[in-house]
């Protein structure tokens, strides 16, 4: 298929080239995979959510015909590694843990024992046939019971059941809070809810005469090859460490450009910051030191066949669940090396739902320093997260309370600002990325805010006019220390949501229909993200952190003339195959079907840590691509000059043909470059172009949410008559795709709301496990989602900035909001996240509270 | 999330399909399996023995008879759906019939069959209950008739014996000057009911209510009728005022039990609430049939 | 009580049972354990890998497949319940030379997808609604694509996309591959 002529694809809805397959059933996802002898794994997990495993008998499993192996806890435990912290931060402690339980469950779904079998039948079989004695411990089930004297202390080595402690302060607080007017302080709860892409987690280790790949829906491929060469790495022998010491030094250029990242430029950039997190961790667990240098050395030494390859093709969604490799996939590829055979783990729903990874549970205590006539002077969080048991591989909450740190401010001009942050340990799932995982600074402070112009009777719009950074105010910086650049365009976002609303026809209808029983309420926020972020923004979150964020990208001009993009970036719905095409064929003047997008294959691709994730792909991908496929172009046209002797700067490029400029019919193709460098004596090498791209000057993304509500006060169910976005990222590459990132966040971000809650019993037993009792929203429940783009002018090149995750990060705010606008004159204020029907009522005052 | 193994009967007529009944114990009818085979992938329920009535057209009908409409065992949601027998003279079930999950659900299962898993949170039990529909049972030993009020006895739990078949449930012809609705509120468009009512009101000569049946579901382990309410509605005149008393009746005495999705309280004040609005639109809807 | 019939049919745990259907136009006979969903022999048997399984328990409908015409839940039903029936899935929906049919079209032109794991779903149900409705109003479309899950887009590219196909029909129009050039900024 050809899309339009050459030159002007980014901007426009190119229709995806990734269609073609995905609308005829011609996908490749993880659970499509077959390969010669393969075996099924299912995983035996606890029913309990604290206990000790006191016995386990698979004798009668074991037999059961179709069953290959039953490998527990213990076995595991042998064949594997701890999984060991990658992201050391001070005041954190990260349990040591392996991909099974081994005599302690310490949450609902708890793994084990996996079961290898012929059919995913008969391993599910087996797994009923499996006595375990279990002696139930006391269970903690929230934060309240976490921190509690006497608590059950789930870890032994951490302090009580408090994992993290942070805190930090900008500014003088003190003085500032003592010279305001007021003090309001209010508290905030949000819930436990989940990503649930349409497609659970799965993998399949390929165990083959030359290599092992390890297949995955993963989004990021290097980042899980290396988590699990880590933990199933054996002791390496006398001869591995002699060649690793050795002159040949091919095995450290083979630890890759990340490993160097992690080990060498931290090193240099961190300092005391980094020393603290370490001293911290090897403080609570001298064991860890032990369990690193062998990783670390084991991984450097060893057979190349323990280090997988990893492949991830179409992914059925993710929202950052799996980019956080699971225990599950250490055990796969712990048994497949040990029976020496391919094995698949498809993760079912119930699975997933239950340990699959959850969210954002988090209690935000909030003061704010304000003066009467509504300027904001001082703000003060005191938050805490609960993580569950097991800490997310290989980073988890305390990654995101640094992201919420720097974040939560806004672009507002608070004159001063501290936060603290604890997480804690429950018997509960861990707790992963999910769409913008730091969110809850937006909910969290756009609640606030409208709470603020309450008490004050101001509009909530008024209130965020008279303290947002406008333009005439850039450039400045974050009170948190991130540039706010000349494109920061919140407050134009704001402006014009602001005129869309219509807020005066909006208050007349609100009057009207209370009197048939219809409560309508107006909700806005108002955040930016960093997407990418300016350059000092990594280093804000965690120093040193920057130097781990560069895009790697090549391009290659093949040998018959197309162009291949190869990307550490790993598309999972995003369109990638479109977006990243799309800025290539532009700088190549070439056709879309001349681009193909290669990704996923950790053996094609280069390293990097992230993959997708971040709202990356666009500002990231597309900016590396930009600068990848210009440099091609160059190489291309060197050649080109020669071939045509003509002068490099007479040329260019229409349509795929390179001619002098005005003299189009003497032209060679791309393809006939490509065969003179193939037939050249001497190097064959393809023409390259490649990148490590740092982002550039990067920037901020920014969107003002504005969510109508109508609620029948008879029955709490709430309709959202209209929704509206303006948002402001950049350049559009592809508005169509843009759109369905923003409107598939709002959507997830409605679902959070009013449907959606990974819930809990007071003993931890899990409530949630089918979607009869996880309600993700239908057709029917999800809004008309209207959308106003914004562009602030730049002559920056690749001013692409993300949109992944926006939608889910504005949402929220505006929609509790909008709850709370809609029951105002009850004298109603929202503090919790989830409202679903029977707690609009008890707000309402309409039923007794449960 | 696989099935687990059994026995698969696949009976060639009626009467061998009861004789697996009566010759195996813990043996499961399968007709449409919308509720049976979930339950078995996740292991919840397994029966050892599946008996697909499937083949057997003979139970797949929808008939007109004195005083009745009957359906029988293979007789899909869909099809009851579509059907103009039921929507004339049986609407109350027709009326809950396009709240029964979604369409490809209703393809496959089973009116029958959602009667016989007895759901409390579904629609059907509900109908047969304000409807007095008579589920007809049959076995190796022949044929008894269950009235609804004592066909549905718990959770899950109805009158069948492990021997019996329901072949087929008759639901009495719909008087002339009498109105169905169906009402439900659900967390999201085609789940199982938060509290749902399949209500039914008739009027005497005079043009007051001669009968009310109010039949709940979604509100504990059975669906329930409520007669207190039910009789407040007597000899009434139709309307606003009469039908919220009868709501705040039902708010009272329903005692609805709470979960994740709803509290007691919660269930307890919609039913009201479902009362004022299913009694207003089962009124309206005598309007369309005299 | 007299003799016992004996059943016509009995297949011990464990059994295998031939089942015979024509899946996408195609006669096809195979073997198959009873206890085996119609979702994992089309995906795992037949090679018909673009039926998805999302929840096993029938509430997500990535699985739902066309069974005599009617959306089905591929894994609600066992193989051995749709002998002798005709099965069509997302890859019976393409043209014969294998691009994208009509409706797949419809979804293309109008962005309908992003990770389209649940395509085959709604693909399929999309196909039986305009079947027995060849011109759904938008809320119409809503509900009967209410039984289908999709994480992804929040809905309205799909829904966008059944109106495509709805317009495309009553054109009796063959979309074109030009470049979509809407304006998009405001």
């Amino acid at each position: 298929m050809r899309e339009s002529l050459a030159g002007s694809f980014v901007g426009t809805s190119v229709k995806r080239v990734e269609d073609e397959r995905l609308l005829t059933g011609a996908g490749s996802y993880i659970g499509d995979l077959k390969v010669e002898g393969m075996a099924h794994a299912a995983f035996l997990r606890s029913p309990y959510a604290h206990a000790t495993i006191e016995r386990i008998n698979a004798a009668a499993a074991q037999r059961l015909p179709g069953v290959i192996d039953i490998i527990t806890g213990e076995e595991m435990q042998a064949i594997t590694n701890p999984f060991v912290p990658l992201g050391m931060i001070d005041g954190l402690y990260t349990p040591l843990f392996w991909p099974l339980a081994i005599d302690r469950v310490r949450m609902v779904g708890d793994p084990i024992a996996i079961v290898i079998a012929e059919s995913r039948y008969i391993a599910e079989d087996a797994i009923q046939l499996i006595e375990v004695d279990y002696e139930p411990l006391p269970t903690v089930a929230n934060m309240a019971e976490a921190t509690r004297a006497g608590a059950e202390q789930i870890w032994p080595r951490a302090d009580g059941n408090v994992m993290f402690r942070t805190e930090a302060d900008y500014g003088d607080v003190d003085a500032v809070f003592a010279s305001a007017d007021r003090v309001i302080s209010e508290t905030f709860e949000s819930h436990r809810h989940s990503n649930q892409p349409m497609e659970t987690r799965g993998s399949l280790a390929e165990v083959t005469p030359d290599e092992v790949i390890f297949h995955s829906a993963a989004q990021n491929s290097h980042g899980l090859r290396w988590v699990l060469a880590m933990a199933t790495s054996s002791e390496p022998v006398l001869d591995s460490v002699k060649e690793l010491a050795g002159p040949g030094r091919d095995k450290l250029k083979a630890f890759g450009a990340g490993a160097k990242a992690f080990i060498t430029e931290r090193k240099d950039d961190l300092g005391d910051a980094d020393n603290k997190g370490f001293i911290h961790q090897v403080r609570h667990d001298p064991t860890t030191l032990k369990h690193l240098g062998k990783v670390f050395m084991n991984v450097l030494a060893q057979d190349e066949r323990r280090r997988p390859r990893v492949v991830a093709d179409d992914i059925g969604g993710a929202f950052g669940v799996k980019g956080h490799p699971g225990r599950e996939d250490a055990a796969l590829l712990a048994a497949a090396l040990k029976l020496n055979r391919s094995i698949k783990w498809i993760e079912d729903r119930n699975e997933h739902l239950t340990v699959g990874g959850m969210a954002r549970e988090e209690t935000l205590s909030v003061q704010v320093a304000v003066n009467d006539d509504g300027e904001l002077l001082g703000l003060k969080v005191d938050m805490t997260m609960d993580q569950g048991a097991y800490p997310a591989v290989p980073f988890g909450a305390a990654t995101f309370a640094g992201i919420m740190r720097v974040m939560m401010p806004g672009t507002y001009r608070f004159k001063a600002y501290s936060m603290k942050a604890a997480a804690i340990a429950s018997n509960k799932a861990k707790y992963v990325a999910y769409r913008g995982p730091w969110a809850n600074e937006t909910w969290v402070r756009e609640r606030m805010l409208d709470v603020v112009a309450r008490e004050l009777g101001l509009s909530p719009t008024e209130l965020r006019l008279r303290n947002m950074y406008g333009v005439d105010e850039l450039p400045t910086k974050m009170l948190t220390g991130p540039t706010l650049d000349v494109r920061m365009s919140a407050k134009a976002t704001l402006e014009k949501a602001i005129e869309v609303a219509g807020i005066d026809d909006f208050r007349a209808a609100q009057a009207k229909a209370r009197e048939n029983g219809h409560l309508l309420g107006i909700g806005f926020s108002t955040y930016h993200e960093g997407a990418p972020g300016p350059p000092d923004y990594a280093d804000a979150i965690l120093p040193g952190s920057g130097a781990m964020m560069a895009e790697p990208l090549t391009t290659v001009l093949e040998a018959d003339g197309t162009v291949s993009v190869i990307t550490a970036q790993m598309p999972h719905g995003q369109s990638h195959e479109t977006t990243l095409a799309q800025v290539a064929a532009d700088q190549l003047g070439v056709a879309m079907d001349q681009v193909r997008v290669i990704f996923g294959d950790t053996a094609k691709t280069d390293f990097s840590l992230l993959g997708t994730g971040g709202s990356r792909g666009g500002p990231m991908g597309g900016g590396a691509t930009l600068f990848a496929a210009r440099g091609l172009r160059d190489r291309i046209l060197d050649e080109a000059a020669d071939m045509l002797e003509a002068n490099r700067g007479d040329l260019e490029i229409t349509d795929g043909a390179i001619h002098v400029a005005g003299v189009p019919s003497i032209s060679k193709s791309f393809a006939e470059v490509a065969e003179v460098v193939r037939t050249r004596p001497g190097s064959t090498e393809p023409l390259t172009g490649s990148v490590e791209y740092d982002g550039g000057p990067g920037g901020w993304v920014q969107a003002t949410h504005v969510a109508f509500v109508d609620i029948d006060i008879e029955t709490g169910f709430v309709t959202i008559p209209r929704y509206v976005v303006v948002e402001d990222c950049g350049e559009l590459i592809n508005p169509a795709i843009v759109e369905g990132q923003v409107r598939g966040g709002v959507a997830q971000g409605v679902g959070a709301v009013f449907y959606e809650k990974s819930a809990y019993d007071d003993d931890a037993n899990f409530q949630a496990g089918t979607f009869m009792d996880y309600l993700i929203p239908t057709a029917m429940e999800i809004p008309d989602i209207e959308i106003h783009h914004l562009e602030t002018p730049s002559d920056i090149e690749a001013n692409f900035r993300g949109v992944g995750e926006g939608g889910m990060i504005g949402s929220p705010a505006a929609l509790t909001n909008a709850v709370e606008d809609a029951l105002a004159h009850l004298g109603v204020r929202i503090t919790e996240q989830h409202l679903p029907p029977t707690r609009i009522l008890e707000l309402a005052g309409v039923i007794a509270p449960a | 999330m696989k099935m687990p193994t059994f026995t698969y009967h696949r009976p060639a007529t009626v009467a061998e399909a009861l004789a697996v009944l009566a010759s195996e114990d813990d043996a499961k009818i399968l007709a449409g399996g919308q509720s049976l085979i979930p339950l078995m992938a996740m292991r919840i329920g397994q029966p050892e023995h599946l008996v697909d009535i499937g083949r057997l057209d003979e139970l797949d009908y929808i008939e007109r008879r004195d005083d009745h409409i009957a359906v029988g065992a293979l007789t899909r949601h869909a099809a009851a759906e579509d059907s103009a027998l039921v929507q004339t003279g049986a609407p109350l079930l027709a009326a809950a019939l396009g709240h029964v999950g979604h369409r490809a659900i209703r393809t496959r299962g089973t009116v029958c069959g959602s009667l016989a898993h007895a759901d409390p949170a579904a629609e059907l039990p509900a109908v047969a209950l304000a409807t007095g529909a008579t589920f007809i049972a049959r076995s190796t030993a022949g044929e008894r008739e269950i009235p609804a009020a004592d066909f549905f006895q718990g959770y899950l739990d109805t009158a069948l014996e492990p021997n019996e078949m329901l072949a087929e449930v008759r639901f009495p012809l719909w008087p002339d000057r009498a109105g169905a609705a169906v009402v439900e509120l659900s967390r999201r468009h085609g789940d199982y009911a938060l509290v749902g009512l399949a209500a039914a009101i008739d009027l005497d000569d005079a043009g007051t209510i001669g009968g009310a049946a109010l039949a709940f579901f979604g509100v504990g382990s059975l669906a329930v009728r409520i007669a207190e309410a039910e009789e407040s509605l007597l000899d009434k005149t139709p309307g606003a005022e009469a039908f919220a008393a009868a709501g705040r009746i039902v708010t009272e005495t329903i005692d609805a039990v709470g979960d994740n999705h709803g509290s007691a309280a919660y269930r307890n004040h919609i039913a009201g609430v479902l009362t004022t609005r299913g009694l207003a639109e089962a009124f309206d809807s005598i309007g369309d049939r005299v | 009580m007299t003799d016992t019939p004996t059943p016509a049919l009995r297949v011990d745990p464990g059994g295998r049972i031939g089942v015979s259907m024509t899946v996408n136009g195609t006669a096809i006979s195979t073997d198959v354990e009873v206890r085996r969903t119609l979702a994992d022999v089309l995906r795992d048997d037949l090679d018909l890998t673009g039926t998805h399984v999302g929840c096993e328990h029938g509430v997500c409908g990535a699985c739902t497949v066309a069974v005599d015409g009617q959306p089905v839940r591929a894994c609600l039903l066992l193989a051995v319940q749709v002998d002798g029936t005709e099965i069509t899935t997302i890859e019976g929906l393409a043209n014969p030379d294998g691009s994208l049919g009509p409706l797949q079209q419809a979804f293309h032109d109008a962005h309908g997808f992003q990770c389209a794991f649940c395509a085959p779903g709604v693909l399929i149900t999309t196909a039986s609604l305009l079947e027995t409705n060849p011109t759904p109003t938008r809320d119409e479309i809503k509900a009967e694509l209410s039984g289908n899950l999709c994480r992804c887009t929040g809905y309205h590219s799909i829904i966008e996309s059944v109106e495509t196909a709805v317009r495309l029909t009553a054109a009796g129009a063959k979309s074109t591959d030009g470049g979509d050039e809407e304006a998009s900024n405001a």
